[in-house]
């Protein structure tokens, strides 16, 4: 029994270091961190966000798997949700832009001028999206 | 200018950030004679002139700058051994408050924690974990887990052991002497942006070379 649960411990022990190697490669990999900090003017605070980022990924964890109570979290929903929402807006742009998916359509549709509207439309789409998805349940 | 026939070397960073509208030599590159009297003329030597309104950027060629040399020591051989095109970025006032900046830090911290608080739990949510979990048991041990099992508590501390041993640090605390992923990160970012400034500038012949008879003010902004 013992040695059962000293393996399962293992294979509980190895699958957390993967994935946290996995996510926050791709986390930081797609350059969102970086892009926050560069916009802020605050390059100089980076070791700052990565323990912030680190944090958050252990407390995250936790709170999911055991089901851990937040106090006030009737008052922190609507700041959660919007950080959540900026962070996972940047991410999903982040990784097309990692794709190439701009400098492609760019170039096959010959679109020099208004590149602006585009990126607004696509932001536009993707707000809508996500509210339609919401409202309707899908 | 005693003898004529001297090599002066210059070295510049590819990004330099000036606060001043007079730029001068010294400001954008440093400079190694053998003839240490021309050092200081060259160093106070005018390059540009910015107008002052607000924060702008231009793109030199490193080129236009021998050729400013060469208008005053026309006998100078001129080495350039940094780069070729560099990024001078002016703002009037480089402090804009200290406030702005704790809460510009303070706003990216909290909006990292959170974002890296969701996209663990979106990981977990979507691989199921809990329910793997409690398959992963039943299969190793016959029975099925109550409530969360040894798996749940090894996993939490697998994950802040890999976290910790991805980003090298804890804190002030670093584990190796390695620069951090997102230190590197960063760099690449800078780099990447800087690459683009300059071949923008020059795409768009906005670039201060030699050759080309743009002054400054009739930037496009």
């Amino acid at each position: 029994m013992l040695v059962r649960q000293i393996i399962l411990a293992l294979i509980g022990l190895s699958a957390g270091v993967a994935v946290a190697g996995g996510l926050f490669a791709f986390i930081i990999e797609l350059g969102v961190i970086a892009d926050f900090a560069d916009r802020t003017h605050t390059g100089e605070k980076i070791l700052l966000y990565e323990d912030c980022t680190a944090l958050g990924g252990i407390i995250g964890n936790l709170v999911y798997i055991f089901h851990i109570r937040i106090p006030f979290g009737n008052v922190l929903l609507l700041p959660f949700g919007l950080l959540v929402g900026i962070f996972v807006g940047c991410w999903a742009m982040a990784l097309a832009e990692i794709l190439n998916v701009f400098p492609i359509f760019i170039r096959r549709l010959k679109v020099t001028r208004y590149i602006t509207a585009f990126v607004l439309s696509m932001a536009l789409g993707r707000g809508l999206g996500a509210l339609l998805f919401f409202v309707k349940g899908w | 200018m005693a003898a004529n026939q001297e090599t002066l070397y210059i070295k510049g960073d590819r990004d330099v950030e000036v606060t001043k509208t007079d730029i001068t030599l010294g400001d954008i590159v440093s400079m190694e004679c053998s003839n240490k009297e021309v050092i200081p003329k060259l160093k106070a030597m005018k390059i540009l002139k910015i107008p002052d309104n607000g924060r702008q950027r231009f793109v030199i060629s490193i080129l236009k700058i021998i050729a400013c040399i060469h208008e005053k020591y026309p006998n100078m051989d001129v080495q350039n051994l940094g780069e070729t095109d560099i990024i001078i970025t002016y703002e009037n006032q480089k402090t804009k408050g200290m406030a702005s900046h704790l809460i510009k830090i303070g706003f990216v911290s909290v909006l990292t924690f959170v974002g890296a608080a969701f996209s663990i739990m979106a990981f977990n949510n979507d691989v199921s974990i809990v329910k793997l979990f409690s398959k992963i048991y039943k299969f190793m041990t016959g029975a099925a887990p109550q409530g969360w099992s040894i798996l749940e508590v090894s996993y939490s501390v697998g994950i802040t052991i890999g976290i910790l041993l991805f980003f090298n640090h804890f804190g002030k605390k670093k584990f190796t002497v390695d620069p951090t992923p997102l230190e590197v990160q960063m760099r690449t970012y800078e780099n990447e942006i800087q690459t683009t400034l300059v071949e923008n500038a020059s795409r768009r012949g906005e670039e201060l070379d030699v050759g080309t008879s743009n002054y400054i003010g009739t930037h496009r902004s």
